[in-house]
C-alpha cells in the first residue's frame, strides 16, 4: 500500500478504518468465543475417547430435566432481586444523605469508594470470618443482640446462608450505586426544587415529584449495570459456602463452572452460560425498554 | 560470607527455629539475607492440607547423594538443553522440589524443569486438554488417586520403562521398594501401573495428650472410644476447648473424606460388587448416625471446615482431637505457629467395628479408616521428552530424594519403604516444625489400616459434589433422617452412573 493510499483512507469519510481494530477485537474475543460457546452446547467431552462428540440437543434435555439448574437459577434469582433491591434503596437513602456540603463530607464520599477497589473474593474471605460461629465479630453482636441464636452458624444454615453471603454483596456494592445516585443528584437543576418550595411541597413529596422522575435515567443505568453483575455471582458464594449448605447458595455461574472445570463437562457447562447469557439479554432488554434507557 | 559459613550460619537458625529459640519472623528475615526465597521455606498455599512448615534440618544435610549426582551428570548429558513441564497440586514433594531440590536436578543433566503448582481442578483441566490434544504440553503428569482409571491409558508403565531402557534406569532405584499398600491403592488399574507413587497424605489420629492425661482419658482404639472421649472433654471444658474437630463444610471433597472414613470403620461401603451405592445399606445408616452424633463433639463453626479450618482448630487449641491427614502432625509442632507444638500425639486410626474387603465392594474400592488421598507421578505418552522425563520422574522419586523431600519438613509420609528407616528422616523425630516423630504411625496406617476410594471416570463428580452437597444439607437439616439422605444419595448416584 502506497502512502498516498494510506493518506487518502486516513483522510476518508469511511468510518470503516476507524472501527475495524475495535470490531476485530470484538469478533476476536467475544463474537467467535460466543459462537464456539453456541456450538459446544451441542457437543460433550467424552473422556474415554478424549474427544468431542455431536450430541445434539441432549445437553439442552438435559438441563430441562436439572432439578440442580432450577434449584441454582432460584438461588440466582433471589440472590438478584434481594442484592438489588437492597443496594437501590440503601444508595438512595446513603445519597441524599451525603448530598449536602457538611464538614467531613467530602471525605466520607471519598471513602466509599473504598469498598470497591477490594477484590469480591477477599470481601468474600472477610465476611466468612466474620460470620464466623465461633470468632465472628458479626456473629458476635448478633447474638449479642438477641437476632441470632447461638446454635445457628449462619453460612452452615440452609434458612440463613443466603443472607449472609448477601451481607457481603450488599456492603461491598452499595458505595457504587451511592456514587452514581450522587452524581446524578449533584447535576440536577435547582429551579423546580426552588418552585415546589415556594408552592408549600414537604420534603418526601418533592423526592417523590422531582428528583425521583429527574433520576430515573440514573437510577435505571445503576440497576442495569448492577442487575446484570449481579446475576453473574460466582465470587461471594465460591469463597463463603461452596453453594452450600446443600444447595441453599448455589448460583448459576457456580454451577457452570463446576461442570465445566471440575468435572469436565465441557458441552454442559457451555449450556449452562449460554442460558445464563440469554436470561441477561432478555431481562437487560426488557428492563432498556419499559424503563426507555439512552444510551 | 563463604559458602560454608554461610551453611553453617543457616544450620544454627534452623535449629535456633526448630528448638523454638527463634521466632519465624526473625527467622525468614535472617535466611533471606542469606538468599534464602520464601518458596524454600514450604510456603506453598493451596488445597491440601500441607501448611508450609519450616525446614526442620540443617541446610548442610539437604544436600542429593554424590552417587545421585553422579549418576545424573552422566545420564543427563544427552538430554541438556531439554525443558519439562510438569503441573501439579500444592504437595510437600513438590513444593519441596521446586522451591529447594529441582535446582541440583537442573545443574547435573542441563534440564530445565518448569512445574506449575496449580489448584486439584486445575490440574485435572490441563491435564485433561492435554490428553485430549495430544499436544504434549505436560511431560510428566501428577495423577491422584481417583483419576488413574482416566488416565491409566496415557502414561507409561514405569516398569515397562525400566525394562525398554536399561541405560536411562536409575542403579538402585528399587520399584519394588515402594510401599505395597500404595501401589495397589494409588497407581494400580487393572494390570497396569500408572505411574508410581509419589505423594501420600493419610488419616491418622492426632490428640491433645495433655488434655487426655487431664481427664483421665486414653487414646482412642474405637469409634465409640473416640465418641465418649470427645463428649466428655466438651462437657468438661466446652465452649473453649471441643472434644473433636471435623471437616464438614457442605459441597466440598473433605466433607466426603471424613465421611468415608467413618462409614468404612462402621463395616460399610460405598459401593457394593454390581456397582451400585451402598451407602444407605444398615451399616451406612449406621455410620452416618454415628457422624451425627459425634458432630455434637464438635465446635459449631465444624459445618464451615474443610481440613483447614480443622487442622487450625486442633492448631489454635479450640479442638482436642481429630481423626485426619497426618500430614498436619509437624504443622502442629511447630512452636512459631501454633499453641500446641509438643502437646499433641499421633496414634493409629480407631478400629473399625467391622471391615468389609475389596471382594465385597465395588470399582476397586478398599474400605479402611485411614482414608488415604495420594497420587503418583508418571511419564506422558504424549511427551515430546518422554526419556528425559523419565530421569526427572526416577531422581523425584527416588530414595534419597524422598528422604530430602521428607526432612525437608511438610509432614507427608514417604511412600518409600526404605525412607522411614532413613537415618536422616529418623533424625527429625523430635518435637519441633517439620517432625517426623509421627511417620511410625502413618507407616503402621499405610501398611494396615488404609482405604481408597474407588476407581471410576464419573469419582470426581460423586466425591466432589454428589455425595458432599447432599451431606452438607443433611446436616443442615433438609432431610428428615439419615436413611432419607442415604437413599436420596443412592438414587442421585444412580442417575450419574447411568450417564
Amino acid at each position: 500500500m502506497s502512502v498516498a493510499q494510506v493518506k487518502r483512507i486516513s483522510i476518508s469519510d469511511s468510518p470503516i478504518p476507524w472501527l475495524l481494530p475495535l470490531v476485530s477485537l470484538l469478533v476476536v474475543f467475544t463474537i467467535y468465543p460466543l459462537i464456539y460457546n453456541i456450538w459446544l452446547s451441542f457437543h460433550e467431552f467424552v473422556p474415554r475417547k478424549r474427544a468431542l462428540q455431536f450430541v445434539g440437543v441432549d445437553n439442552w434435555v438435559q438441563l430441562w430435566n436439572d432439578a440442580r439448574f432450577w434449584s441454582s437459577l432460584g438461588v440466582t434469582f433471589a440472590y438478584f432481586v434481594i442484592a438489588l433491591a437492597f443496594e437501590l434503596a440503601l444508595g438512595m437513602a446513603i445519597a441524599l444523605l451525603l448530598d449536602a456540603e457538611l464538614p467531613g463530607f467530602g471525605a466520607l464520599r471519598a471513602f466509599l469508594s473504598l469498598t470497591l477497589v477490594i477484590p469480591p473474593a477477599i470481601a468474600g474471605m472477610m465476611f466468612l470470618l466474620m460470620e464466623d460461629p465461633q470468632f465472628g465479630a458479626l456473629t458476635y453482636i448478633l447474638n449479642s443482640l438477641g437476632l441470632l441464636d447461638k446454635s445457628i452458624p449462619i453460612l452452615a444454615t440452609s434458612s440463613t446462608a443466603l443472607a449472609g453471603v448477601l451481607l457481603a454483596e450488599i456492603w461491598q456494592w452499595t458505595p457504587f450505586m451511592v456514587l452514581i445516585f450522587l452524581a446524578g443528584l449533584r447535576s440536577l437543576p435547582t429551579e423546580p426544587y426552588e418552585a415546589a418550595m415556594i408552592d408549600g411541597a414537604s420534603s418526601f413529596q418533592m423526592f417523590r415529584r422531582l428528583t425521583l422522575p429527574m433520576m430515573s435515567r440514573v437510577i435505571a443505568v445503576a440497576v442495569l449495570i448492577r442487575g446484570i453483575d449481579l446475576f453473574r455471582v460466582f465470587d461471594y458464594v465460591f469463597v463463603m459456602t461452596s453453594g452450600g449448605p446443600g444447595t441453599a447458595t448455589y448460583s448459576l455461574s457456580l454451577y457452570a463452572w463446576q461442570q465445566t472445570f471440575s468435572f469436565i463437562k465441557w458441552g454442559y457447562g457451555a449450556t449452562l452460560s449460554l442460558v445464563s447469557l440469554v436470561i441477561i439479554m432478555v431481562l437487560a432488554n426488557i428492563f432498556i425498554k419499559v424503563f426507555k434507557v439512552r444510551w | 560470607m563463604k559458602d560454608k559459613d554461610r551453611k553453617l550460619y543457616l544450620s544454627s537458625l534452623t535449629d535456633k527455629l526448630v528448638r523454638g529459640e527463634m521466632g519465624r519472623r526473625d527467622f525468614l528475615r535472617l535466611s533471606g539475607a542469606l538468599g534464602l526465597g520464601a518458596g524454600a521455606l514450604g510456603m506453598g498455599l493451596g488445597p491440601r492440607p500441607y501448611l508450609g512448615v519450616s525446614s526442620a534440618q540443617a541446610q548442610e544435610a539437604v544436600q542429593p547423594s554424590a552417587d545421585v549426582i553422579a549418576w545424573l551428570k552422566e545420564v543427563g548429558k544427552p538430554f541438556a538443553g531439554t525443558t519439562l513441564k510438569l503441573a501439579t497440586e500444592s504437595t510437600p514433594p513438590s513444593n519441596a522440589i521446586n522451591s529447594q531440590l529441582k535446582k541440583y536436578f537442573e545443574e547435573a543433566t542441563g534440564i530445565k524443569v518448569e512445574i506449575e503448582v496449580l489448584p486439584l481442578e486445575q490440574v485435572l483441566q490441563k491435564l485433561t486438554l492435554d490428553v485430549a490434544s495430544s499436544l504434549g504440553t505436560y511431560d510428566l503428569y501428577y495423577i491422584d488417586q481417583s483419576w488413574a482409571a482416566s488416565f491409566s491409558q496415557d502414561v507409561f508403565d514405569p516398569r515397562e520403562q525400566i525394562s525398554a531402557k536399561p541405560d536411562l534406569a536409575m542403579p538402585n532405584y528399587n520399584i519394588d521398594d515402594f510401599l505395597p499398600a500404595l501401589v495397589d491403592g494409588i497407581a494400580m488399574y487393572e494390570d497396569r501401573m500408572v505411574g508410581v507413587p509419589y505423594d501420600i497424605p493419610i488419616f491418622i489420629m492426632i490428640y491433645r495428650k495433655d488434655v487426655y492425661e487431664e481427664l483421665g482419658l486414653k487414646a482412642p482404639t474405637t469409634f465409640e472410644e473416640l465418641y465418649n472421649n470427645s463428649k466428655a472433654i466438651t462437657d468438661k471444658k466446652g465452649p473453649n476447648l471441643f472434644g473433636y474437630a471435623g471437616q464438614m463444610k457442605s459441597g466440598h471433597y473433605a466433607l466426603e473424606c471424613e465421611w468415608t472414613s467413618m462409614l468404612w470403620g462402621h463395616g460399610g461401603s460405598i459401593f457394593r460388587t454390581d456397582g451400585t451405592f451402598s451407602g444407605n445399606d444398615e451399616q451406612g445408616i449406621a455410620a452416618l448416625d454415628y457422624y451425627t452424633k459425634l458432630k455434637a463433639t464438635m465446635p459449631p463453626g465444624v459445618d464451615g471446615w474443610t481440613w483447614d479450618g480443622q487442622g487450625q482448630a486442633v492448631a489454635q487449641g479450640v479442638a482436642a482431637s481429630m481423626l485426619s491427614w497426618g500430614e498436619f502432625f509437624p504443622y502442629f509442632d511447630d512452636p512459631t505457629q501454633t499453641k500446641v507444638s509438643g502437646l499433641c500425639e499421633a496414634v493409629i486410626p480407631p478400629q473399625p467395628i467391622a471391615l468389609r474387603t475389596v471382594k465385597d465392594t465395588g470399582y476397586g474400592e478398599i474400605p479402611g479408616v485411614g482414608h488415604q488421598g495420594g497420587s503418583s507421578l508418571a511419564v506422558s505418552k504424549y511427551s515430546k521428552s518422554p526419556d528425559a522425563a523419565w530421569l526427572f520422574m526416577q531422581w523425584a522419586t527416588c530414595a534419597d530424594t524422598q528422604a530430602l523431600i521428607t526432612v525437608l519438613g511438610g509432614g507427608t509420609g514417604p511412600t518409600r519403604a526404605s525412607v522411614y528407616d532413613d537415618p536422616r528422616v529418623k533424625a527429625n523425630a523430635r518435637v519441633g516444625a517439620g517432625t517426623t516423630r509421627h511417620l511410625p504411625v502413618v507407616r503402621e496406617t499405610i501398611a494396615k489400616y488404609m482405604g481408597s476410594e474407588p476407581d471410576l471416570p464419573e469419582w470426581a463428580q460423586l466425591s466432589s459434589d454428589t455425595i458432599p452437597v447432599s451431606l452438607g444439607k443433611y446436616f443442615a437439616g433438609g432431610y428428615g433422617s439419615s436413611k432419607e439422605a442415604m437413599d436420596d444419595i443412592a438414587a442421585q448416584v444412580g442417575e450419574v452412573l447411568k450417564g
